[in-house]
């Protein structure tokens, strides 16, 4: 009942949000905004968390249409989980936009932003809620434009247009195949209600393998388009960064998990994945896309286009879990697919937690200091301190630092690859073994990626004027920041009271133990503790498993997968703990130094510069250059153009200016976009040849299109 | 074919004067206007070598002094050109002879003229973030003494880019840098991986010795001579001695000149020595630093025991030496110094048979021989890219027409070249020590108008130049004195500031590490530069 | 490789035993005059003598000629010219401190010190000297001497040259760059008066206007065993030699020696 009144709550709030822009003077937009978003992002995550916690699955049947059944609106606990992310984000990101959007009012029009931005989020929680392929069909081309026309919303830039329109494109043609996908799942249970689907073909021998490779590679391309998986993502390195950053918040955070929400409805609840190749199909992509993701953005400078970049790393690492989870499955080894599953759903709520507050820092910086160029910032950790803890949080999640959440459940996905020592078939241990060494190196690079973000951007000289002149974002800026980095923190440091909520998801898909299979309940006061054995929960009380019980409820505080006699313990893990002991060992060290040091004066002094007069910003490492050696290791792939030349004057040996630029060459765009864009081209321009002008010749076409619909009426008829 | 003869059938109508005088050479005369033409002409026609700048203050004009020598045969040709006072403009040559690019760029910052065509003049000695424009100090009415005057430094001076790329930067080296190194400054352009270029800086160790000279007595000249560098300290005061000598038409005894050839022998050995162990120790090869290090150090004690003194300060005089050394100990030291060669042979060849060594010096700091003869360059760093410029050869001197040796030359022009080439001149250097002991007649070491004092002093007011080879190439010091024996004007080109002007084409395009390696097979003085 | 460590192992020991033993070898210092007592009745030749210094080292004290070892450019000349010659003292330990400041570094840095050098202009000599340190005869890493490339880990700045004017602030920011307790040592004639050069509108009396000198050492250039007795100096393990160096240029005693018995 609680979230069909929060639902209701919700769409009034939207609606009341886009209507009242339209009314208000255009001043009054941002507040406007900022607390219907607010309110609205509220009441989503009450009904989400409550669908969540309750696992209470409800349907509300809409209206019924006479050929293609009724449209139904519901909540499972999958649903609820999405729907809590999205109304996370949405929440602070409105509040964000209060300050963001001065910088538009302007240019641009603010009220169509409004009515936009509503229209978006009205439009992403009926993808949640569809609960049959019509209106979710509906949604999700709603929720295509609405998201293209707010990355066009800059229109005066022509970046934002051709990046808008490729995404426009591309997102059409996946939808186009997931909307195949869905048809094909509905023509063979003869029904469009996702209840009714998933009844008709969960028995094994419905649908022939042929039939369900179909559905696997249309949906998994088909939604991968939106989720950014290679090889059709060159559409989000562009798009992320045209967008306004609130926007770019909303994209990387948002709406790439719709993709992923897809692939999982359609291969996880609709047509269960009864055999292990779409599982490696998903590994391999899912492993090549986060490598490819986090090389470009080592080797990019723009801070947006840079983190577009490490989406697309971060879907792949997320769909590398999905694909190990539906081998788990197809092998029958539900508890390790359990924890594949929890993994990649625990990645998708993290990334989309520290991508927006990542985006929304490069917003505020760019706001501030006027350049998204690493190349031209620098120093701004003086002038913007809190923007730079914020990003500096969000950086070490995403390089997956201890303890903050990215750590927690990158380490657990790289857990459940290892897990495939379990499995059988060497073949298929090879590619686990593959796509893990492809996520190590992906890791190595993403910290590469974010030291080097960080520090060229916040840290050192200001290599500009703007950046040197920057001040602090304004508090209506900075807080959700801050909420969102605090949220980076506590889901690292809490991942036992989050599992358990993620594994409650996957009990109405298939069997959800990992719970079990994860957090073992050694407090006392859980209801579980009685299950485990007496001496295993011995031995851990000696370590102090015990200890917090009284602070946090639960089951426990450390993350540990058992097995068998002879190794008891397979991983084991505690942020929690290991957050305190952090956090008491820092507060030892610092009291002691400055304890023992408190008699010493400390010289402040310039640094050290050779004995320079004056450290210029160009003398100062730039963010090119830190990332230099990476471009030059992966130089195959990255095959860059460089163009060097120079100038003379007077004569030979005066030389006045050396050029260089490279271009980094995107292969898989090119062969991909461009091998299809020619042969597109060229098959418009043999149908162009029809297009001369003739009317005599229309009038055949006419004449001649009646007669052959005629002969096939006539044919079928019979 | 003699300058004499070819001038007259082309040029005769466009100069002022043409002749030859002794201590100098040919002083060619000629307008502004005709400048360019004729220094091509010398340069590219007859092929002499451009040496280097004089510039003179007189009463009412500039006299600007372009110095040319033949490479084959002896024979310098001054090219004079005059330029009104008020007006101190005149065409820059440096777009036909490149080697004329420094010298032109240092009379604009130390005498404010204008060489109209040149693409880059100002900030070169003195540095505009300390010194404002027009300063001018080597003009009459500086005091060199003030030492309030008056800074506006430019508050918005940026160093100077060559390198335009997304992402460039320069990454600061020096002044002051590694453990214990001359004083210079290094902008090593890169993007992030290769240097793509490095623009140095010099004259932080700017002392003025050209302007503090004036007025000083003409036996305290070499004093300054020899402080320039201290490490070629006995060249430079024979280079200043022979001026001096030249003025006063003074010729020194035989055994004068005699041991004169072998301590300025001596001293390339020593300096050879020393070059070595910095190559030994830039590419980190410990024991081989360690050897030439003992062997610097013997030749270092075996110059003080035999003179009093390790780096030969205080033997130059004008007439001969100043004082002289026993027959005996000269001997002692030949042979001492033959051992320390044996051993420095066995160095030797041990280090071109180790490949890591030559890893890091073959085919590192690239000069080629066109460059070379481009930028004028001399001494070890040009015989290694092909170009022979030895003066004791091509300009003989002190008595070294009677002496056998050889000049070594490589073509590579790669630091491995270079070792080469010093370790074949040490050779050449003790050779020709046992040949001047072997020669070394009976006598006195100086002039009898030295009288009493360790050194003569020229009574008459006379200009002259006086050239040595010095361990890094050609010293020429360039003396006016007045009726008194007092400076008028003491100029220096030493081989340092014409061959530093190359360093960056060495310094194209080479890994980060291998940059102490560049420096150390260029072994340079930036004292002897910066002066 | 193996034929370096073998002939590094042959070429044995090579190292001076100073400062447990004298080091008599010759050539390892030019050596200094030493002051003597004036001829009775007062000559006209050594009056002269004093004249023909030309950085003015030699000055009348009463009866006696003073050296002032600052000013002296070993131009030789007053031990050569046919006039009453200077004696000459053949040492080395000549380093002395100027009392202001510490000029020690106390005991924890006695067995362990880093160095910074700054070529402020000199002619090459007084740096080589101090870069022989390094060599196999000397070797001052033995001693606990090393030579640091960063300032903020140095604790002892020798700075030679005549403290030339576009190198006075990098001198001064390799200065405040070191933290405390450091000594300066200014190494050279030129660093302790300007020698032949100074002053100048480029060039100083001296170093000792730029920054605080704490040990001076004389010579043109001091060999290296005079640096080295410097470092020990600065590190609590050698006495100052007996001259002591006044702010402005005349030492208030001559240097010491078998003045006394030199008539």
């Amino acid at each position: 009942m609680i979230e069909a009144i929060a639902i209701l709550v919700f769409f009034a709030l939207c609606a009341l949000g886009a209507l009242s822009a339209l009314v208000m003077p255009q001043r009054r937009n941002p507040a406007l905004l900022a607390i219907a978003g607010a309110l609205a992002g509220a009441a989503l995550c009450v009904a989400g968390s409550h669908a969540l916690i309750s696992h209470h699955p409800f349907s509300l049947a809409l209206w019924t249409l006479p050929v293609n059944g009724t449209l139904r609106l519901g909540l499972d606990p999958l649903s609820g989980l999405f729907l809590l992310i999205t109304g996370v984000v949405y929440l602070l990101t409105s509040i964000f936009s209060a300050g963001y959007l001065e910088r538009y009012r302007e240019h641009y029009s603010l009220r169509a932003f409004a009515v936009l931005y509503f229209g978006l989020f009205a439009s992403i929680a009926a993808v949640l809620l569809a609960r049959d392929i019509l209106s979710f069909l509906f949604a999700w081309e709603l929720m295509s434009i609405t998201s293209y026309l707010l990355v066009n919303f800059e229109f005066e830039r022509e970046e934002s247009i051709r990046a808008g329109y490729l995404m426009l494109a591309m997102g059409e043609a996946g939808t186009l195949a997931a909307a195949v996908a869905l048809l094909l799942l509905a023509n063979a249970a003869g029904s469009t209600d996702f209840h009714a689907i998933g009844a008709a073909l969960g028995h094994a021998g419905v649908v022939s393998s042929g039939a369900r490779w179909t559905v696997f590679l249309l949906s998994f391309f088909g939604f991968g388009v939106k989720a950014g998986l290679i090889p059709f993502n060159s559409w989000l390195p562009r798009a992320h960064p045209a967008a306004p950053a609130n926007i770019s918040a909303i994209l990387s955070g948002v709406i790439l998990n719709l993709g992923i929400y897809g692939i999982v409805r359609v291969n996880l609840d609709l047509l269960p994945v009864s055999f292990t190749g779409p599982g490696l199909v998903a590994l391999i992509f899912g492993a090549v896309t986060a490598f490819v993701g986090i090389l470009y953005a080592t080797t990019e400078n723009d801070a947006k286009t840079m983190l577009a970049h490490s989406s697309i790393e971060n879907m792949g690492i997320i769909v590398t879990g999905l694909g190990a989870g539906l081998v788990f499955l197809a092998a029958g080894r539900p508890a390790l697919a359990g924890i594949a599953f929890v993994a990649a759903l625990y990645h998708l709520i993290n990334h989309s937690v520290y991508k927006a507050l990542l985006f929304l820092s490069a917003g505020t910086v760019d706001a501030r200091a006027g350049t998204r160029d690493l190349d031209r910032l620098g120093g701004l950790i003086r002038t913007m301190p809190w923007t730079a803890l914020f990003f500096l949080v969000g950086a070490l999640s995403i390089a997956a630092m201890y303890p903050f959440s990215g750590f927690a459940s990158e380490w657990l996905t790289l857990q459940a690859l290892l897990r495939s020592a379990e499995l059988d078939s060497s073949a298929v241990r090879l590619v686990f073994a593959f796509a893990g060494v492809t996520l190590a190196l992906t890791a190595a690079l993403a910290v590469t990626c974010f030291v080097k973000a960080f520090a060229m951007g916040f840290l050192g000289h200001a290599r500009s004027n703007r950046a040197e002149a920057a001040t602090e974002a304004p508090v209506s800026m900075l807080a959700p920041m801050g909420a969102l980095a605090a949220l980076c923190f506590i889901l690292g440091v809490i991942p036992t009271v989050v599992i358990p909520q993620l594994s409650g998801t996957l009990e109405a898909l298939g069997d959800g133990r990992a719970t079990e299979a994860l957090v073992p309940a050694f407090f006392a006061t859980s209801p579980d503790h009685a299950q485990l054995p007496k001496d295993f929960v011995a031995e851990f009380h000696d370590l102090g498993a015990q200890a917090g019980s009284s602070f946090i409820g639960g089951r426990g505080l450390v993350v540990l997968h058992r097995g068998g006699a002879q190794n008891p313990v397979v991983f084991a893990m505690s942020t929690s703990y290991g957050a305190v002991v952090l956090i008491i060992l820092l507060a030892v060290v610092l009291g002691a130094v400055r304890f023992g040091t408190r008699k010493r004066r400390t010289l402040r002094e310039v640094r050290w510069d050779g004995g320079v007069r004056q450290l210029f910003p160009e003398m100062t490492y730039t963010a090119t250059g830190f990332s230099n050696p990476v471009r030059v290791v992966f130089d195959a792939i990255l095959r860059p153009r460089t163009v060097e030349d120079s100038e003379e004057t007077v004569a030979q040996h005066f030389r006045v200016a050396i050029r260089r630029s490279r271009e980094p060459v995107h292969p898989i765009d090119e062969l991909v976009l461009g091998g299809l864009s020619s042969q597109l081209i060229r098959i418009a321009r043999l149908l162009a040849r029809m297009h001369h002008g003739k009317l005599n010749a229309y009038v055949a076409y006419v004449l001649g299109t009646l007669i052959v619909f005629l002969a096939l009426a006539a044919a079928m008829w019979k | 074919m003699t300058l004499t003869a070819s001038i007259p059938e082309q040029w005769s109508t466009r100069l002022e004067t043409l002749e030859f005088r002794h201590g100098v050479g040919y002083e060619v005369e000629c307008r502004p206007d005709a400048l360019r033409e004729l220094c091509n002409w010398i340069a590219d026609t007859l092929g002499y070598a451009f040496a280097g700048l004089i510039v003179e203050q007189a009463a009412h004009e500039w006299e600007l002094r372009y110095l040319f020598h033949a490479t084959e045969l002896p024979g310098w040709v001054h090219v004079i050109v005059r330029a009104g006072r008020a007006y101190g403009r005149l065409p820059s040559i440096s777009d036909l002879i490149h080697a004329a690019d420094w010298p032109e760029r240092e009379a604009e910052d130390l005498f404010g003229l204008i060489f109209e065509g040149h693409p880059r003049l100002g900030d070169f000695v003195l540095h505009d973030d300390v010194w404002q424009e027009g300063v001018a100090p080597m003009r009459k009415e500086f005091d060199a003494l003030a030492r309030a005057i008056a800074r506006a430094p430019n508050t918005n001076w940026r160093p100077d880019r060559i390198v335009h790329a997304p992402g460039a930067f320069g990454m600061p080296v020096g002044p002051v840098y590694s453990g214990a190194a001359e004083s210079a400054h290094f902008l090593l352009e890169t993007v992030g991986e290769d240097v793509i270029r490095a623009l140095p800086r010099f004259f932080y160790k700017y002392r003025a010795v050209e302007k503090i000279a004036e007025g000083r007595r003409a036996e305290d000249a070499l004093l300054l001579a020899e402080r320039i560098n201290g490490l070629t300290a006995f060249a430079h005061g024979l280079a200043c001695a022979q001026a001096l000598e030249a003025i006063g038409g003074l010729e020194p005894p035989p055994r004068g000149a005699t041991l004169r050839v072998f301590l300025a022998e001596l001293e390339r050995l020593r300096h050879h020595v020393g070059a070595i162990q910095e190559i030994c120790e830039s590419t980190a090869l410990a024991v081989a630093a360690a050897e030439a290090g003992v062997l610097e150090e013997e030749l270092l004690r075996l110059s003080g025991a035999l003179t009093g003194h390790r780096y030969l300060f205080g033997l130059s005089a004008c007439g001969g030496l100043a004082r002289d050394l026993p027959d005996a100990e000269l001997a002692a030291t030949v042979v001492r110094a033959r051992a320390i060669l044996e051993r420095l042979e066995s160095l030797e060849h041990r280090l071109v048979r180790t490949s890591s060594f030559l890893d890091r010096l073959e085919e590192v700091g690239l000069v080629t021989e066109e460059e070379a003869r481009a930028f004028s360059l001399v001494g070890p760093i040009a015989r290694a890219s092909g170009l022979v410029r030895d003066l004791r050869k091509a300009q003989p001197y002190c008595g070294y027409a009677a002496f056998r040796f050889d000049v070594p030359m490589e073509a590579e022009g790669d630091g491995y070249a270079r070792l080469r080439v010093l370790f074949a001149e040490a050779r050449q250097s003790l050779s020709l020590m046992t040949q001047a002991l072997d020669r070394l007649p009976e006598g006195p070491v100086r002039v009898p108008e030295a009288q009493e004092r360790s050194t003569a002093m020229p009574q008459k007011a006379g200009a002259a130049l006086g050239w040595t080879e010095a361990p890094l190439g050609a010293a020429l010091h360039w003396v006016r004195i007045d009726e008194r024996g007092m400076i008028v004007r003491y100029r220096i080109i030493p081989p340092s500031f014409v061959n530093w002007h190359a360093f960056y084409l060495a310094a194209e395009a080479f890994a980060f590490q291998d940059f102490p390696i560049i420096l150390a097979t260029f072994g340079l003085s930036v004292s002897e530069n910066d002066r | 490789m193996s034929q370096w460590v073998l002939s590094g192992l042959k070429a044995g020991i090579k190292t001076s035993r100073y400062p447990r033993h004298r080091e008599d070898a010759p050539g390892v210092t030019p050596g200094l005059p030493r002051a003597r007592a004036l001829g009775s009745p007062l000559s006209e030749e050594d009056l002269r003598l004093i004249d023909r210094c030309p950085t003015g080292a030699l000055m009348r004290q009463g009866e006696r000629i003073g050296v002032d070892p600052r000013r002296c450019v070993h131009c030789f000349r007053c031990a050569v010219e046919g006039l009453n010659a200077m004696p000459w003292e053949p040492s080395y330990e000549w380093a002395a401190a100027t009392g202001s400041g510490s000029g020690s570094l106390g005991h924890p840095f006695s067995r362990s010190v880093n160095i910074r050098v700054v070529d402020a202009g000199d002619c090459g000599a007084c740096l080589h000297e101090v870069k022989q340190l390094a060599n196999p005869y000397y070797n001052l890493h033995r001693l606990g001497f090393f030579f640091t490339p960063t300032p903020r880990q140095a604790d002892i700045l020798v700075v030679v040259g005549p403290g030339a004017d576009q190198m006075r602030s990098a001198l001064e920011k390799t200065l405040a760059a070191m933290p405390t307790p450091r000594v300066v040592i200014a190494v050279g004639t030129c660093a302790l008066s300007g020698g032949v050069f100074g002053p100048s509108f480029t060039c100083s009396d001296g170093v000792g206007s730029i920054v605080p000198v704490d040990i001076e050492v004389p010579g043109n250039p001091p060999p290296p065993l005079a640096i080295l007795h410097a470092l020990l100096l600065a590190t609590g393990r050698a006495r100052s030699a007996a001259w002591r160096p006044g702010s402005n240029g005349l030492a208030e005693e001559p240097l010491a020696g078998d003045a006394e018995r030199n008539p």
